[in-house]
């Protein structure tokens, strides 16, 4: 008897002991609790948390704030500003990516040649390690040798080198050209993988029946794809909300907080003000929006799943 | 639309707008689409480009002022940098200069060696603990119907969402409270369980669309479940195995967040070491470039492997690829 049969004929031993109706939940059973202890567990606790004056190199000495935290979130300026920050980081970002993505899949579909090949060099940025991506354009925005603002310069846009990511006013927005250029490949990819799941028929009927161009995009195109869109317009959202990496590396969500998005926010009000609890309520905040992006993608997902 | 002419092309035809019917229109839809091409692609490659040309440029040719896009002198230097500051590091300079009378020193600190070794720890681990336990997983909740099973799948794509950010502070406190601060295996705990329930997703995938007729086969060869699954299903999941492992390697291999606050520097992973290099005094970019480049390999190379799993993957499965 080999160690394989061996070790298989005491695991049905020890099987047939399972109740049959428990028996089929054993093999979720270890995700699950890997899951539950290290995803699950942790919302829980930033609830609980939330609700206490918590300091990180202390924390046995928690005091019950009640609702201080979140009442701290409703007054205070620069968590406004924040929130701000965040909203102008997701709107644009997706929306950027979205119609940037949309348009290289398009033209990677239909206008280029080696689909393969040059889908998989636009993938680049997206898989990139997320610290590479974003030291990439740190160097290119950054100080005095940045190579945008001399090709600034160059188009006359500005007339000398000046500060990005050091400016109250312009900080904001590298991190989120870079975040575009690391989202976009992503929606690409969907939008020419959906394009190919097209039957090539359906536009050559409706050629016969002399639909333009447009009308074929817009009654063809769009509706077969509108499942995968909204399942890439719906990740767009999440990554851009919880994105922590693109403003870290390149101004630390400064200067002030004038670059600061919530992700950012949260880590600096935990790992550098030490304050657990206030971190926590924003922790809440991020979670409720994310729990609302998600609710909404299983939902597409149910249906991409009954039509399929 | 759609009339009783006789023929469809001539319809056709008198439908187009002046962009597609005329000569002239033809030019100017080419030439849009060619700069729309251009400036779309140059956006995507160019920042890829200057990472490359910025690894092979002197230290001296990094602070010119404008900069070259293309290096006058190309050299190695950055690269020499990160080989040697390791070596320097990781103490075996002493043993270089004895065998091969190589002096090694380096301005620069940066050991990306440790930094790569540490990586491979906790990617390998996460990848392991995500391939075992989401397989078995993602078998069941393909091939049975039991109650709950809906909310499992939901709870497990829900949970996709969450990591990093989200959960950064409580993440803290728990390990911290488990004893486990400052170590790969929290990383490597953590690491699997962001990882499993897209393993379970894109396993489930494959078990969903493999044919019912090999299943039945084998029960009726008298294989018991595990049977099939372990001798039957697993190894013609060979490369959907292999990809999932890849994915869990990849995120492992890129995760910021957890690596950042619950790692000090001596036990750093790849990207908070890279992080602590770049916002370093006096940052040397033809340096943090050839770094770059070195730790982006494994990745490519991973990228090339599994292409054509990506969407699926990244989509938890809802697109096919």
């Amino acid at each position: 008897m080999s160690y394989v049969d061996n070790a298989q004929a005491s695991y049905e031993h020890a099987i047939e002991r399972v109740p049959e109706g428990v028996r089929v939940y054993l093999p979720i059973l270890p995700v699950m609790s890997l899951v539950g202890v290290f995803i699950l567990y942790p919302i829980a606790q930033a609830i609980y948390s939330s609700f206490f004056d918590k300091d990180l190199l202390s924390p046995a000495e928690a005091e019950f704030v009640g609702l201080a935290n979140y009442a701290e979130i409703w007054t205070s300026e620069t968590i406004h500003q924040v929130l701000w920050n965040t909203f102008v980081w997701v709107a644009v970002g997706s929306i950027a990516a979205i119609v940037l993505g949309f348009l290289m899949g398009w033209l990677l579909y239909e206008k280029l040649p080696f689909t393969s090949v040059a889908s998989a060099i636009v993938l680049i940025p997206w898989v990139l390690p997320r610290v590479v991506g974003a030291s990439i354009w740190q160097f290119m925005f950054g100080g005095s040798q940045g190579i945008i603002n001399e090709l600034l310069v160059q188009l006359g846009v500005i007339d000398e080198y000046i500060v990005m990511l050091g400016s109250t006013d312009l900080s904001l927005w590298p991190p989120i050209v870079g975040m575009i250029w690391r989202l976009a490949p992503l929606f690409a990819l969907l939008t020419l993988t959906s394009l190919q799941g097209i039957d090539e028929h359906l536009y050559e009927a409706a050629r016969m029946d002399g639909a333009t161009p447009w009308e074929q995009f817009r009654y063809i195109t769009l509706p077969m794809m509108r499942y995968n869109l909204a399942i890439g317009f719906l990740l767009m959202l999440i990554y851009n909300i919880r994105n922590f990496s693109m403003v870290w590396v390149m101004t630390k969500g400064g200067p002030g907080v004038s670059s600061s998005t919530l992700p950012v926010m949260i880590y600096r009000t935990a790992f550098v003000d030490f304050n657990v609890g206030l971190a926590s309520a924003l922790s809440m905040l991020l979670f409720v929006v994310l729990l609302v992006f998600s609710y909404y993608y299983i939902q597409v997902y149910d249906k991409v799943q009954g039509e399929f | 639309m759609a009339t009783d002419t006789q023929d469809p092309k001539s319809e056709f035809r008198k439908n187009q707008s002046w962009l597609y019917d005329t000569q002239s229109g033809t030019y100017v839809r080419k030439s849009l689409i060619g700069l729309l091409t251009l400036v779309v692609f140059t956006y995507v490659l160019f920042p890829l480009y200057w990472m490359v040309v910025t690894a092979f440029k002197t230290t001296a040719e990094i602070q010119q002022i404008p900069p070259t896009v293309f290096p006058e002198d190309p050299s190695l230097q950055g690269f020499r940098m990160v080989v040697m500051s390791s070596l320097q590091t990781s103490g075996y300079d002493a043993f270089f200069e004895q065998s091969f009378g190589w002096e090694i020193s380096s301005a620069i600190d940066i050991d990306i060696l440790t930094l790569i070794l540490n990586s491979l720890k906790v990617a390998v681990g996460a990848g392991l603990i995500a391939l075992v336990l989401g397989t078995g997983a993602a078998y069941v909740l393909s091939q049975r119907e039991f109650r709950g099973k809906n909310a499992i799948m939901s709870l497990l794509l829900a949970s996709l969402m969450f990591p990093g950010t989200a959960i950064m502070v409580p993440e803290w406190e728990l390990i911290s409270t488990l004893g486990l601060f400052n170590t790969h295996l929290a990383l490597i705990l953590i690491y699997g369980a962001m990882t499993s329930p897209f393993v379970v997703w894109l396993m489930k995938g494959f078990f969903d669309d493999f044919p019912d007729s090999i299943v039945e086969a084998s029960r009726i060869d008298q294989c018991t479940p595990f049977e099939t699954f372990w001798y039957v299903l697993v190894p013609m999941a060979r490369n959907s195995l292999i990809a999932s492992f890849i994915f869990a390697f990849l995120l492992a291999w890129n995760e910021l967040v957890f690596a950042l606050t619950l790692l000090d520097n001596s036990k750093f992973t790849v990207p908070p070491g890279l992080l602590t290099f770049v916002q370093g005094f006096n940052t040397q970019w033809n340096v943090v470039a050839a770094a770059s480049i070195i730790i982006s390999l494994p990745v490519l190379a991973g990228l090339a492997y599994i292409q054509q799993y990506f969407v699926q993957g990244l989509t938890g499965g809802a697109v096919k690829g």
